[in-house]
């Protein structure tokens, strides 16, 4: 086999008028705002705005439900004349986990900021899609277990001979009533969160 | 400025030709196993969001059946209880029983989507699909099983300050296939949990 040659003159030295610059190799690239990484940043301020809301919706329940309270004026013989979230275990559980729930969610904040900064990391997306999801899974049952217990309150049980009780505690029931619809829509909120997490994490 | 010249020899690649053909093919090869090496593992995530399907399917079925049938009828009469107790006689249970009843159906409707991630485990498009159905339908189980659980609780202790009497006392079959059949749909939740961390964890590009 024939060896060939080829003559490649390589400069040893750069010409003179470059010495002391420093040649422009190319513009450094913001890598976290550029393609997918923006897009990213805009689900998770998104995120973060839902989260707020969440936090507003969540301690809402806590704090209606807990101060639900009402004593009626008059003395009746079968019923108890004082009704609050207490006398019902299920709503005790429901503002102890409303309570958590909204505690979780300030936990959970400096994330969220995490993921907006960097918008292209997927460890905490994934960390805050387990804890939400949990998280979901509280807020529902709390939810709606007071709802079937305000159910029945509002209209009894014949078959058990469960008294309507929201017939003379019309406050109480009314504040209830406020607190579940308020823990429902903290649970649609947290869904979104859930669905916007597993998107973003698709996007890298 | 004196200018310095090299000179590098650049031998003519005879014997390399041939082979030049086999190292793409290598590196398509290579290719193929990064490929199944990524979806290796994604692969048996799949596997297991499968098997778990199935788990669910068998948990959720045996709920909604339980509780169907949780009818009680006692031998003798009383003055203010009703004598026979049944699901329908609370709508909380009602609930519970077409809820668990539309979450099995939905099992089975996403068994091949399923299979689908199995067979090509690389693509978005099912997991996301599969995330997002599953958070809904957590959603609509928890709710399902924790109403039910706290008219089950009602129902075996009763509640002094409203005046509601535990009516387990007297319904004790009734009583023990209710709680049953919310103990099997809790676990349905948890359940529908690892699938959904399954599927997100899947879904993670490296």
């Amino acid at each position: 086999m024939k060896n060939e040659s080829t003559f490649i003159d390589v400069p040893a030295e750069s010409s003179s008028a470059m010495k002391g610059k420093a040649p422009l190799i190319g513009v450094a690239k913001d890598h976290t705002t550029t393609g997918s990484g923006g897009y990213n940043r805009g689900l998770s301020i998104f995120d973060f705005l839902l989260r707020l809301a969440a936090i507003v919706a969540a301690s809402v329940a806590a704090g209606t439900m807990f101060t639900s309270d009402e004593t009626l004026p008059f003395f009746t013989q079968f019923l108890q004349f004082e009704a609050g979230y207490d006398d019902l275990p299920t709503f005790q559980f429901f503002v102890i986990a409303m309570s958590m729930v909204a505690g979780y969610i300030v936990l959970s904040l400096p994330i969220s900021v995490v993921t907006i900064v960097r918008p292209l990391a997927a460890a905490p997306r994934l960390l805050l899609l387990v804890l939400d999801t949990a998280i979901m899974g509280l807020t529902m049952a709390a939810a709606s277990s007071a709802a079937a217990i305000s159910y029945v309150a509002h209209n009894g049980n014949q078959n058990t001979n469960w008294l309507p009780i929201c017939q003379q505690f019309g406050d109480f029931c009314q504040k209830t009533s406020g607190a579940v619809v308020s823990s429902f829509v903290a649970v649609v909120f947290f869904m979104i969160l859930v669905v916007l997490s597993g998107v973003a994490l698709k996007r890298h | 400025m004196a200018k310095e010249s090299t000179t590098i020899d650049v031998g003519e690649p005879s014997t390399v030709t041939k082979s030049s053909s086999h190292v793409v093919v290598d590196e398509k090869k290579k290719g193929f196993v990064a490929a199944a090496a990524g979806g290796g593992y994604k692969r048996g995530l799949a596997i297991f969001d499968f098997l778990l399907r199935l788990a669910a399917i068998g948990i959720t079925i045996g709920a909604s059946s339980v509780m169907f049938t949780a009818e009680e009828t006692l031998p003798f009469f009383t003055q203010f209880l009703q004598f026979q107790a049944g699901y329908d006689d609370f709508p909380t249970f009602q609930f519970f029983v077409i809820s668990i009843a539309i979450v099995a159906s939905y099992l089975v409707l996403s068994l091949p989507f399923s299979i689908v991630s199995i067979v090509r485990p690389l693509a978005v498009a099912p997991r996301l699909i599969l995330l997002i159905s599953d958070t809904v339908i957590l959603t609509l189980t928890s709710a399902a099983a924790a109403a039910a659980a706290a008219i089950v609780y009602l129902a075996h202790n009763g509640n002094a300050n409203t005046n509601w009497l535990p009516i387990c006392q007297q319904f004790g079959d009734f009583c023990q296939a209710t709680s049953t059949a919310v103990v099997a749909a809790s676990i349905s939740v948890v359940f529908f949990i690892l699938l959904i961390v399954i599927s997100a964890v899947a879904l993670k590009r490296h």
